[in-house]
């Protein structure tokens, strides 16, 4: 395997008071699938955040297609981030547009502003996205107001705009902790299919870990900003597991 | 409603095929309705423009130029010696203690008429007998019914009627802003009301509360919130309404206006202005800072949420209690309270002229002339034709205030957060910054000046008619619906927009995809319903002269004709009934 896709050196991350995330060194190499599991709070957001860019680390360093990220001027983050396809737990779609929109926003960062502008009006290479909205299961929905899906078919038209993007790695920040289980199951089947069709790298935090177990090649847990793991799948052992989502006692409460 | 809401997948696949078919039905019914709407709005934007430029030979008075130069000239030399400072500060004092009074008495009407006219207070309850849940029918439609004449009578109105029978007391300026914006307040009180959840309120009345009880411990708490940040808003609206007062009359900035207007005194005018300017922007900031805090947890600042609440948690896993309290809101609502007795003082206000025998008197002298209505000359016609006028008037009004607010919105709003941290250099964040603060000066400027000050200075400029009327409402309102309109583009839900610019978009895209189309929507519906407020203030504009029902108005009140005046606030309370219909049917289309 070549130079590493993803890499985060001794990285930190504060909000106020709080410290979202504190010396992690998590390196992913092209390819990869790796889920990112651990208890609510435990930085897994930051983590995704640092790494598409949206997020500046306040310490440490953060590596991403051989780019330094915290040093990087605007042009060099949107070539990174041009190549990164990012998808969302609550999905970030725009309720407004039309799906066809949505997906065409998998190409912004190829297309020139005029072109972006004509296409609201009348949408562009429509063939393309009706090709991916096909990958998806949901050719049908290309003009469909993207607020009246539901919850699954939303996370469908993200995929979807992802798969536009034709992007070098694949970020899924809880991609499926808004939908039901046997909804939620499909989706990452159908995100891992699509990295390894594609080629790409995948990584994604996950609430499920029966999911992330059963679909990864590796698993990184994280508790209070920390990595407290970071192995194949089939090391991982179920007194890990409750470790990791253990609930601390301190101060008196028994 | 928070996008779970929104989106929560139904589970099981029965349910879900019917609710998605019946959204799928929704959505195609509303698509027809948002077209039909549209092209309704521009058929009658078109039609108001051509009504104001046809008909009249002569729209634009050249001999006015002049003056109008000279008096924006004076901007430059405001009168500022110490005698006229006093002068200036102590009448400032009045208008804001105006505002204080008609605010407080405004929100003692609304609650009590707030639950009253709210559904949950009616329909709650036993269910047994018929007879009984009839009674509570007719006693919710009747509380409705009578918050609608205060409701659609403008503020100017209820002054120079109350001073027809009061006479110049500072109590009339009080109760013309409380009586009106207490039926408003009401309204929407008992919208607030009913939109609360009524588990608590259900649960102390089967536990066998009284009513009012119930009402004061379950349902009141947890809305207080939102009343006391509409209460702030209804304080913003009364300065503005206290200003305006003075010019019929009323101590104050308002009246110190119209006598320097009056000696064409431009220099001391300005300085009024500018006292106007500095109390109206005081008055928004104070407000915006507290409605902030009131909608900041459900607002998409995700951030400081996320990691707000990573702490809470944190701290309630370690025993510890969060502060619960919000100071700032805590002290601004201790603020509000020290200044009513305040404003009491200053005013010098005597409630005894109220229950005197002359105001009785002139109040049933005032009932007898005013029976019965009598139609203005040329009858029902007129009447109808003035109301045609008053109608396009808004509407002109209207394009104007939402072309403008669409230009002056987005570089009013701090939308540099939007999308990404601290990125961009420096030098460009600080143009951005200085764009946004003038910007926000420009608003604050058009929305201090009453309506009727813009009224006189465009009237420099045209004679008489649907124009001059419209561009006055137009350019005050534009200052009014442009912060507004900036407001929402702030508080858009970041993620989406997050989104893009992960993926790569510039800075114009993420706009164009992800600020606009979210935006859009939200200004149309503000436009809307600010549309409902403006066809009430199309009276303050035709009271100095601009036309349309207001100029009748004006007529029929100087020569103390008061049957006149029924029929005339009729046809405008008839008016406003359907503006208020059409907005809220379009309003309903584009939700």
């Amino acid at each position: 395997m070549g130079r590493p896709v993803f890499e985060l050196e001794d990285a930190g991350v504060r909000f106020g008071d709080t410290e979202a995330l504190a010396g992690v060194s998590v390196s992913v190499e092209s390819g990869e699938r790796v889920a990112v599991i651990g208890p609510s709070g435990a930085g897994k957001s930051s983590l995704i955040r640092l790494l598409n860019g949206t997020l500046v680390p306040d310490s440490g360093r953060v590596r991403v297609l051989g780019e330094d990220l915290a040093g990087a001027s605007a042009r060099k983050l949107r070539g990174v981030q041009r190549r990164l396809g990012t998808i969302h737990q609550q999905f970030d779609l725009v309720d407004q547009l039309r799906v066809v929109h949505n997906v065409n926003a998998g190409r912004l960062a190829e297309w020139p502003l005029w072109r972006a502008a004509a296409s609201l009006a009348s949408p562009r290479e429509t063939a393309t996205a009706r090709q991916a909205l096909a990958r998806v299961g949901i050719a049908d929905k290309l003009y469909e107001r993207t607020a009246t899906l539901s919850g699954g078919e939303q996370q469908r038209v993200a995929i979807a705009r992802v798969l536009v993007q034709r992007p070098a790695a694949i970020l899924a920040d809880e991609p499926i902790a808004s939908l039901d289980p046997a909804r939620g199951l499909e989706i990452v089947r159908l995100l891992c299919e699509v990295s390894r069709e594609l080629g790409t790298t995948l990584l994604a935090s996950l609430h499920d870990v029966e999911v992330a177990l059963a679909s990864f090649h590796r698993i990184v847990g994280l508790r209070e900003g920390g990595v407290v793991f970071d192995c194949a799948p089939a090391r991982v052992s179920p007194d890990a597991i409750e470790a990791l989502y253990s609930i601390e006692r301190e101060g008196g409460l028994a | 409603m928070t996008p779970a809401d929104t989106r929560a997948e139904p589970r099981g696949g029965l349910p879900e095929i019917s609710l998605r078919e019946a959204s799928r039905a929704r959505a195609a019914g509303r698509s027809l309705g948002r077209r039909t709407w549209g092209s309704v709005a521009v058929l009658a934007v078109a039609a108001a423009t051509v009504a104001s430029v046809a008909g009249s030979e002569a729209l634009v008075n050249h001999a006015g130029l002049p003056q109008f130069g000279s008096f924006f000239e004076a901007a430059l030399s405001p009168r500022l010696d110490p005698s006229f400072l006093v002068l200036t500060a102590e009448a400032t004092a009045t208008t804001l203690a105006y505002a204080v009074l008609g605010t407080a008495l405004s929100l003692a009407i609304g609650l009590v008429g707030g639950i009253l006219a709210s559904e949950t207070w009616w329909r709650s309850g036993s269910r047994g007998q018929r007879r009984r849940s009839r009674a509570r029918l007719a006693g919710w439609a009747g509380a409705r019914a009578a918050l609608v004449m205060p409701r659609g009578v403008h503020e100017v109105i209820w002054g120079l009627f109350l001073l027809s029978v009061i006479g110049t007391e500072p109590v009339v300026a009080v109760l013309a802003i409380g009586i009106p914006f207490g039926a408003i307040t009401a309204k929407v009180f008992s919208e607030i009301l009913d939109e609360t959840a009524r588990g608590p309120y259900t649960a102390l009345l089967a536990s066998g509360a009284r009513r009012p009880a119930a009402v004061a411990y379950g349902l009141v708490p947890p809305a207080l919130s939102d009343l006391i940040s509409y209460g702030y808003y209804r304080f913003e609206c009364a300065i503005r309404s206290a200003a305006i007062l003075g010019l019929i009359g009323a101590a104050g900035l308002g009246f110190q206006l119209d006598l320097s207007f009056a000696a064409t005194d431009y220099e001391e005018m300005w300085t009024f202005l500018l006292a106007l300017i500095v109390l109206s922007g005081a008055a928004d900031a104070w407000s915006s800072v507290v409605r902030g805090r009131r909608s900041a947890p459900r607002g998409p600042a995700a951030q400081a949420i996320r990691a707000g609440r990573a702490a809470r948690s944190a701290a309630a896993a370690r025993g510890e209690r969060s502060p619960r309290r919000d100071r700032v809101l805590v002290a601004s609502v201790a603020v509000a309270l020290a200044l009513v007795p305040l404003s009491w003082s200053w005013l010098g206000l005597d409630l005894s002229e109220l229950w005197s025998r002359e105001t009785w008197a002139q109040l049933g002298q005032v009932v007898v002339d005013s029976w019965p209505p009598q139609l203005p000359e040329g009858g029902l016609g007129e009447l109808a034709r003035l109301s045609l006028v008053t109608l396009a008037m808004s509407v002109l009004a209207m394009a104007v205030a939402f072309a403008g607010g669409l230009a002056l919105a987005f570089p009013a709003a701090n939308l540099e957060r939007l999308g990404g941290r601290g990125r961009g250099t420096r030098a460009r964040r600080a143009f951005r910054l200085a764009l946004a603060i003038a910007t926000r000066a420009v608003l604050l400027f058009l929305r201090a000046i009453p309506p009727p000050v813009w009224a006189l200075l465009v009237l420099f400029l045209f004679f008489p008619g649907i124009l001059p009327g419209a561009l006055a409402l137009g350019v005050y309102t534009l200052g009014v619906l442009g912060r507004l309109m900036a407001e929402a583009a702030e508080n858009l839900d970041e993620r989406p927009l997050r989104a893009l610019r992960a993926q790569g978009a510039s800075s114009a895209q993420v706009f164009l995809y992800g600020v606009l189309p979210a935006a859009f929507p939200r200004f149309v519906a503000f436009a809307l319903y600010r549309w409902e407020v403006t066809i009430r203030e199309t009276v303050v504009v035709g009271v100095v002269g601009a036309g349309g029902l207001g100029l009748l108005l004006q007529r029929q009140l100087a020569s103390f004709d008061y049957g006149g005046v029924v029929a005339t606030v009729a046809a405008l309370i008839l008016l406003t009934l359907v503006v208020d219909l059409v907005s809220a049917a379009m309003r309903r289309s584009l939700r």
